[in-house]
């Protein structure tokens, strides 16, 4: 089967070509949505070989039923709420519900601790800004870090992939009320954290 | 872009919270992630573990079996005489045959060797080589099989060699 190209093409587009068992469609979703959910993951788990098993479960999960994908919702909605899931399990089954802003509550050695530690990359400015930048970005990682799972998730669907209220709940399968909530107190906590930094 | 709904304390906040970076994961994921779909591989015709479970039960075990090559006419006749041969020298050795149950043993033998030769080659025909195969393979269905056969053979025996009592008394 010949390969194309799937610059233009929309997500439902695509889906149905995976459908229709075509691996460069499977492989367009993966490209698409490998950075956004391996990152939401990380920031919930904290831990690079964990977060990269629970997107890796994911994206199996997900493409192996692609024939049940709805095209009324938006693939990445679908895609999120199956990996929210298996890492709010995840969490559970580990009882991880405060995590080291030092690193991975799973890292056993120093070495391994540092390794989990979140780092924060950006580009495009002076070096001054990008210390700046990095400074600021790392603490809100950290900040981030201390926040309780629901709140993570709810927090950086919404200011990281700028999903609505109604989309998060969707994703998240709490009520709307209990994400507004969620997301209110996330608001305040991340305050918090970094007014005590600052 | 979301529409502010937060007050004006967290704004810059919310500006660093867009600007924070993804994190790929390792250059090999898609092609790991790849590896385990089921419809792909199965395109691929390699049939992932669990896959290939449930296709062996829907052609009889076929697939987990070695497939061997059929036995010759030469092989097969060679088993029987000696399986055969075993049994008429168990025979006089622990049952006290006599030489008229001995003669018809013998007929019986020569008997048996011509059924067996002919009931293998039928059995290869009928039930095709992949058939003989699997039932070669030691599975549980060919022991069963195989004890079948050895009572039958045993039994026919005894019933020849009953008869053959009752007719030298009546002779007698």
């Amino acid at each position: 089967m010949p390969q194309r190209s799937y610059t233009d093409v929309s997500d439902q587009q695509v889906v149905v070509f995976a459908q229709e068992g075509r691996e460069d469609a499977y492989r367009e979703l993966i490209k698409r949505y490998e950075r956004p959910v391996f990152s939401l993951i990380f920031r919930m788990v904290r831990d690079k070989e964990t977060a990269e098993d629970l997107a890796q479960e994911t994206f199996i999960k997900v493409l192996n039923n692609i024939d049940r994908y709805r095209p009324e919702f938006k693939f990445s909605s679908w895609l999120f709420k199956i990996a929210n899931n298996i890492t709010i399990d995840h969490l559970r089954r580990r009882q991880v519900d405060t995590i080291s802003i030092e690193g991975s509550p799973d890292a056993v050695t120093a070495e391994r601790a540092r390794a989990t530690a979140v780092t924060v990359t950006s580009g495009g400015e002076s070096p001054l800004e990008e210390l700046e930048s990095r400074e600021l970005g790392a603490s809100i990682e950290k900040a981030i870090a201390k926040l309780r799972p629901e709140y993570r998730a709810c927090i950086i669907l919404r200011h990281v992939e700028d999903y609505s209220y109604d989309e998060i709940a969707e994703i998240v399968k709490l009520p709307l009320g209990t994400v507004k909530t969620y997301i209110h107190r996330a608001r305040q906590e991340l305050r918090q954290y970094l007014g005590d930094l600052r | 872009m979301i529409e502010h709904d937060f007050d004006e304390e967290f704004v810059p906040i919310a500006a660093e919270l867009q600007r924070l970076p993804y994190m790929s994961p390792s250059r090999d994921f898609a092609d790991r992630v790849i590896s385990r779909i089921d419809r792909l591989q199965a395109a691929k015709g390699v049939a992932p573990v669990l896959a290939s479970r449930h296709l062996e039960l829907h052609q009889g075990g076929q697939q987990a079996v070695v497939p061997r090559r059929p036995m010759t006419v030469m092989k097969a006749t060679g088993k029987a005489v000696v399986g055969v041969g075993l049994i008429v020298a168990a025979a006089f050795m622990f049952f006290e045959v006599d030489i008229l149950t001995a003669i018809l043993s013998a007929a019986t033998t020569q008997y048996a060797f011509a059924v067996a030769a002919i009931g293998a080659q039928v059995g290869a025909v009928v039930l095709g080589p992949a058939t003989i195969g699997y039932l070669q393979a030691g599975a549980v269905e060919a022991a069963l099989l195989y004890m079948t056969l050895v009572v039958g053979l045993v039994g026919g025996y005894s019933a020849i060699r009953t008869a053959a009592h009752i007719a030298k008394r009546k002779a007698a």
